[in-house]
């Protein structure tokens, strides 16, 4: 409080001196607008997690049914319903080589494996004990019997030991399992992949140029062309795509190029309005009067001046129609009316595997994960992707 | 406000006939009759049955018998199943289909805007965090991936509810919950970002200087205009729980009207279709209304626009 | 030789008037401030000469030519617009030297970055601006830019919308001098709207007073000054103004 009684030097109230340079310091180091994105986007670790991850799954789709073993469309119904890990037995003749197996817990069935877990064929049983439950396997002297009567099934030897395993092997033949019909689950899975991320990508693509141009002429025109065009979009808008798409598919037949007709027919309205409402804002700012006084066509308005400036949104909304599109897809061969069997797309893949629920859950687990681990890798980019391109954020 | 209403109903109206025009032709661009596929008939019979149900009177006397229809209520029999008649189905699913939705749609409300409110108010602490991360889950995962996956740990490994039917209240639970999810995670994100951003407003930051009462603030002031985008958006949320119905149901074996769907597509049953799309598309846009007039009261800046005109 | 020439010119925005009956000429050479208070119609008359706005009757003429507003090729080669706001008026992600060759790009004149020098030095910016973007300069530069745009393909009429109302007080006066010294080098005719009389007074030979969309009076630059203006508004004005000054 004594503080309040100080004199202040007179010297101290002297006009401080004004530096014509500090006047014009700008604060920040001087980014382009893009650098200043592509750093804000480089930061945020989810969405360049997902980034990579997409490239990966991209590149997976493109090459890995190149380089696999096994085709699509392969059935080996011997060898169906194999999953991925396989618990292998041992079982040692004297003077011959070990043989190993596996037991199918689905079936009940053994199956007979290199000491690796590469597959070589199913086992007959010697015989089936259906009273008491149990089938029963000769390796040359060696008697193993599969006793099912109590649940989890349990390989017991002649004295009613339960034989440990000989340990836990990765399927080396069928690396995510087999289905139903003795197809490879992996090859059929990048299949999906495939399928869902052309149709993701066709149908996005046909978003971009129909919305674009559509809201973007909408919203540059206002007035009663924009009335017009909108209302046109409303009556579009208020049905739920997905029916549109049904009744689409349900006339069209089933099919690939159907239901890139289908999603690509009604999904570009979100677009359009995304883009119309950049457009309104836009158009009234200075610099395009400015350029209108320049004498600038329409068209150079339009191509240099307002669409690249709503790159951001347009990216955004892009980059989260994606998993869209890939769950409509994915939703329509759900029940039945995507792609047709035997082609694989993550949606029939997930309907097979519900079938065999009970017994063999690892088949839903794949398409499943892929789906989610898919369409959470395009939340996240677009969400970063938005953050980054926000000017509000820039710190 | 009357000439908005009217303007709305008759939006309404022609958006319909449009729909129902477009299903009708549509459905007859479909080469074939209902009765040309598999059965073996003889043609007198063929003819006699394509006569009964006006399969021969040329397409305008059709689509004008089957307006009339509709005006009467009436969508016409099942082709695939001639004795039963399209209403029946679709009284008959109503129940079940009825009750899921609106269960459904009382989680996505009554959880998630509480829990996006929660969120906010508690920005950057750790219930944010955890409701943030629990709706990026439910945003991203696919309806009926969540069904199927429930499905399996809840009902076949742990038992704790029914794989189907809906003999007691606990049949109830997977299905809404998976019905729910994604949109429940929806509107609690945007139930979050929206009352952030009316908080941050400068008309908040005045009430609090003046020193009103924080909760008296909060819902005052600021969760009814927070409200505004989360009703605008209801509408559409309720199409898509409709949609999502279809799904559910063919998982959980329930017999609703989106089950009845579901299978008249796979035996292309096309008046079924027709009539089920067109009931959705009217209850759709009843609802799409309601939730209007809903945003009308909370944002009077619309009804004020309206007068000075 | 007149430069404008606007005869019962009536304006409109989406049917409502908003311009009544303006009629007066400014010189070839001159320097003509229309002064008023917001929304006293000042800005919409420089829309509509500049082909901005062409919801207007009455006749508009440019070194004896009427315009049509619907080519505005033709009105670009004679007249060019500094506007408001240094923040709006450039696009954003655009280049100095992106911003300048714009409208040699829209005429089709060649140029192989002499031109672009030549105004940068004009108006007093240093080459190494060339190639900066607007946020990275302060507003009385952008402004500047925005000016060496408007002269880029030589027109004889330039439009200023208040071009200094968004700077700082200290920048102002920069960019007035640069505008008094650009017009005596390029012999331009300018047509200046502003709200600010010291601005009017001193940029410009004559000025016209406008209120509620109709021209209240013309004068000369001396007239007002020595506080001799005629009609009872046109004083308050100066009144009011004198008053802001501490006078």
């Amino acid at each position: 409080m004594n503080n309040l009684n100080q004199k202040i030097d007179p010297q101290q109230w002297a006009p401080a001196k004004v530096d014509a340079g500090e006047a014009e310091f700008i604060a920040a180091p001087s980014l382009t607008f893009w650098q200043d994105v592509r750093s804000r986007l480089w930061q945020n670790r989810p969405a360049m997690f997902s980034l990579a991850f997409i490239i990966l799954l991209v590149a997976a789709a493109i090459f890995g049914p190149m380089i696999s073993r096994h085709t699509y469309f392969d059935q080996d119904l011997k060898l169906s319903n194999i999953p991925p890990i396989l618990q292998l037995y041992e079982v040692q003749n004297e003077g011959q080589a070990a043989t190993y197996f596996f037991l199918n817990s689905g079936n009940f069935k053994l199956y007979e494996t290199t000491e690796d877990g590469e597959l070589k064929s199913i086992l007959r049983a010697k015989r089936k004990d259906l009273i008491n439950k149990r089938h029963i396997y000769e390796f040359g002297e060696r008697r193993i019997f599969v006793d099912y009567s109590t649940l989890p099934a349990r390989i017991v030897d002649a004295d009613e030991n339960a034989i440990d395993a000989y340990g836990t092997k990765w399927n080396k033949t069928y690396w995510f399992g087999t289905d139903s019909l003795g197809r490879d689950v992996l090859v059929r899975q990048l299949y999906g992949a495939r399928i869902s991320l052309t149709v993701a990508f066709i149908a996005t693509l046909v978003n971009f140029f129909i919305g674009i141009f559509y809201g973007g002429v909408a919203g540059y025109f206002g007035g009663n062309v924009d009335n017009i065009m909108m209302r046109i979009v409303e009556v579009i808008a208020t049905i739920p795509l997905t029916l549109y798409v049904i009744l689409m598919m349900v006339v069209l037949q089933s099919g690939f190029i159907s239901i890139i007709v289908a999603i690509g027919t009604v999904f570009w309205v979100d677009m359009a309005r995304i883009v119309r409402g950049q457009m309104l804002t836009l158009k009234n700012q200075d610099y395009v009067d400015a350029a209108k006084t320049m004498g600038a066509s329409t068209w150079h308005i339009l191509t240099r001046h307002l669409l690249p400036n709503s790159i951001g949104p347009i990216l955004v909304t892009l980059t989260l129609l994606i998993p869209s599109a890939i769950f409509i897809e994915s939703f329509m061969s759900f029940i039945g009316l995507g792609v047709s069997v035997p082609m694989a797309s993550w949606g029939t893949l997930t309907s097979e595997a519900v079938e065999t629920l009970r017994s063999y859950p690892y088949q839903l687990f794949f398409p499943a994960a892929a789906i989610s681990l898919t369409m959470f890798a395009f939340n996240f980019l677009g969400d970063g992707l938005r953050d980054a391109l926000d000017p509000r954020l820039r710190k | 406000m009357l000439a908005y209403f009217a303007k709305r109903i008759g939006m309404m109206v022609v958006t319909l006939f449009l729909i129902i025009t477009l299903t009708f032709f549509l459905m007859h661009a479909i080469p074939g009759g209902p009765f040309t596929s598999e059965k073996m008939l003889a043609p007198e019979i063929e003819e006699a049955l394509n006569a009964k149900y006006g399969l021969n009177d040329p397409l305008w006397v059709q689509y004008l018998n089957y307006l009339k229809g509709i005006i009467t209520l009436d969508l016409g029999p099942s082709f695939k199943y001639p004795g039963i008649r399209v209403n029946d189905l679709i009284l008959d699913g109503l129940p079940v289909t009825a009750k899921t939705g609106f269960l459904a749609l009382l989680c996505v409300a009554a959880l998630g805007i509480p829990l996006g409110i929660l969120a906010a108010l508690n920005q950057n602490k750790w219930q944010d965090t955890a409701v943030m991360m629990l709706a990026t889950v439910g945003v991203a995962i696919p309806s009926y991936v969540v069904a199927t996956v429930a499905l399996y740990i809840f009902a076949l490994q742990l038992n704790l509810v029914p794989t189907f039917g809906l003999d007691d209240w606990r049949g109830y639970i997977l299905p809404v919950a998976a019905l729910s999810g994604f949109w429940l995670s929806f509107i609690a994100r945007l139930s979050r970002s929206s009352l952030l951003e009316v908080l941050g407003q400068d008309y908040i930051v005045t009430a609090k200087a003046k020193g009103l009462h924080p909760l008296s603030i909060l819902f005052k002031h600021g969760l009814r205009n927070a409200l505004i985008p989360i009703v605008t958006v209801l509408g559409p949320v309720v199409a898509n729980l409709l949609t999502g119905s279809f799904v559910i149901e063919q998982i959980f074996a329930l017999p609703g009207i989106g089950r009845h769907f579901v299978l008249s597509i796979s035996n292309r049953d096309y008046t079924t279709i027709m009539g089920i799309t067109i009931f959705y598309a009217a209850f759709l846009m009843v609802m799409i209304l309601i939730v209007d007039i809903l945003y009308m009261l909370l944002d009077p800046r619309i009804k004020l626009a309206d007068r000075n005109k | 030789m007149t430069a404008i020439d606007l005869k019962d010119l009536t304006i409109s925005y989406s049917s409502v008037p908003v311009v009544h009956g303006a009629n007066f000429s400014v010189a070839d050479g001159e320097s003509f401030a229309l002064v008023g208070e917001s929304g006293s119609g000042k800005s919409t008359i420089l829309k509509a000469i500049s082909g901005l706005n062409d919801e207007w009757t009455g006749e508009i003429k440019l070194f004896g030519e009427k315009i049509d507003p619907k080519n505005r090729t033709d009105i670009s080669r004679i007249t060019q617009m500094v506007f408001q706001d240094p923040y709006g008026s450039l696009h954003p992600r655009k280049t100095v030297d992106t911003i300048l060759n714009e409208p040699l790009a829209i005429h089709g004149i060649k140029d192989d970055g002499t031109r672009v020098l030549e105004m940068l030095s004009a108006v007093g910016l240093d080459k190494r601006y060339r190639f900066r973007y607007p946020h990275q300069m302060s507003g009385g530069q952008r402004q500047r830019v925005a000016i060496a745009r408007a002269l880029m393909i030589k027109p004889k009429l330039l439009l200023l919308d208040e071009p200094t109302s968004a700077l700082d007080v200290s920048v102002q006066a920069e960019i007035l001098n640069l505008l008094k010294k650009l017009r005596k080098e390029q012999n331009l005719t300018f047509l200046l709207v502003t709200h600010d009389l010291p601005v009017a007074s001193f940029l410009c030979d004559r000025l016209a007073v406008m209120k509620g969309g109709e021209i209240v009076e013309i004068a000369s630059r001396e007239q007002m000054t020595k506080g001799e203006l005629k009609a009872e508004y046109s004083n308050e004005l100066l009144g009011v103004h004198a008053q802001k000054l501490g006078a």
